[in-house]
């Protein structure tokens, strides 16, 4: 099933390369740099599903105590920093000759690296807990207290003015996007969730062999 | 309008190391694990 999702994976960002290179149109305000948008819209939307998983798997963890869903958590909220990073750093790129610099204190900058810092702290707070109980315990309320910030993330550009455009994607209104656009930015969100899936599957196995030994 | 092209690739540059070397790493620490019970088989 892993082997699977992995090529379906490598297939999907194939894919995902071919419509933001090849078939979305070069945009017509910022050119070329929109193309970095493939990249980063995918990056958040998979950091937001594994910090959700990371909040699924940490109350259920403090429900039922059982190991499994602590391997959720951990092994999501690893693969979530890796993701808020990437956001981070593409944004970053994207933002140089977009906006004249590479970071801002903007409301959504700010809480996105608010909410990476506190789930590398999370996953530092799970490495210095030897008794895998009271690592799952402290961890799962921790994982519980940053999933808060996902929708102070997602809707900061609502609720402070903010320099980083509303939400064209999750918001309320029909994405006024181009169907070129949107398509490309489809595929790629599609390759990137079952990335996400192949690593957590991986993740979560590693995690599953390092406790029996 | 600049064709940007240095930034899209140096984003795209960066995603590519991270992802092939998380990757990497992944295997790696698999790879390490499953080793683990035929070393101490071997001992015993």
């Amino acid at each position: 099933m892993t082997r699977v999702l992995g090529w379906l994976a490598a297939l999907g960002l194939l894919a995902g390369l071919a419509a933001g290179f090849g078939y979305a149109p070069r945009e017509a305000v910022q050119g070329n740099v929109q193309r970095i948008m493939y990249l980063h819209v995918p990056s958040v939307l998979t950091a937001y599903l594994a910090f959700g998983l990371v909040l699924l798997g940490s109350i259920a963890y403090l429900a039922t105590r059982r190991p499994g869903w602590d391997r959720l958590a951990g092994s999501a909220g690893e693969i979530g920093v890796l993701f808020t990073g990437l956001t981070i750093v593409s944004g970053s790129i994207w933002g140089k000759p977009t906006w004249g610099t590479w970071w801002t204190w903007d409301a959504r900058l700010t809480s996105t690296a608010v909410l990476f810092l506190a789930y590398v702290g999370y996953l530092l707070l799970r490495s210095l807990i030897d008794d895998p109980d009271a690592r799952g315990r402290y961890a799962a309320v921790v994982g519980i207290l940053g999933a808060v910030n996902i929708p102070i993330v997602h809707f900061s550009v609502k609720w402070w003015r903010a320099l980083h455009q509303p939400s064209t994607i999750l918001g309320p209104e029909p994405s006024p996007i181009d169907p070129a656009i949107g398509l490309a930015l489809f595929i790629n969100w599609v390759a990137f969730t079952l990335l996400f899936a192949y690593f957590l599957s991986r993740r979560m196995e590693i995690a599953r062999l390092e406790e029996q030994t | 309008m600049p064709t940007n092209w240095a930034y899209v690739f140096a984003a795209y540059g960066i995603a590519a190391i991270v992802l092939l070397g998380y990757w990497r790493h992944l295997a790696r620490r698999a790879r390490a694990l499953a080793a683990r019970p035929a070393a101490k088989a071997r001992v015993a």
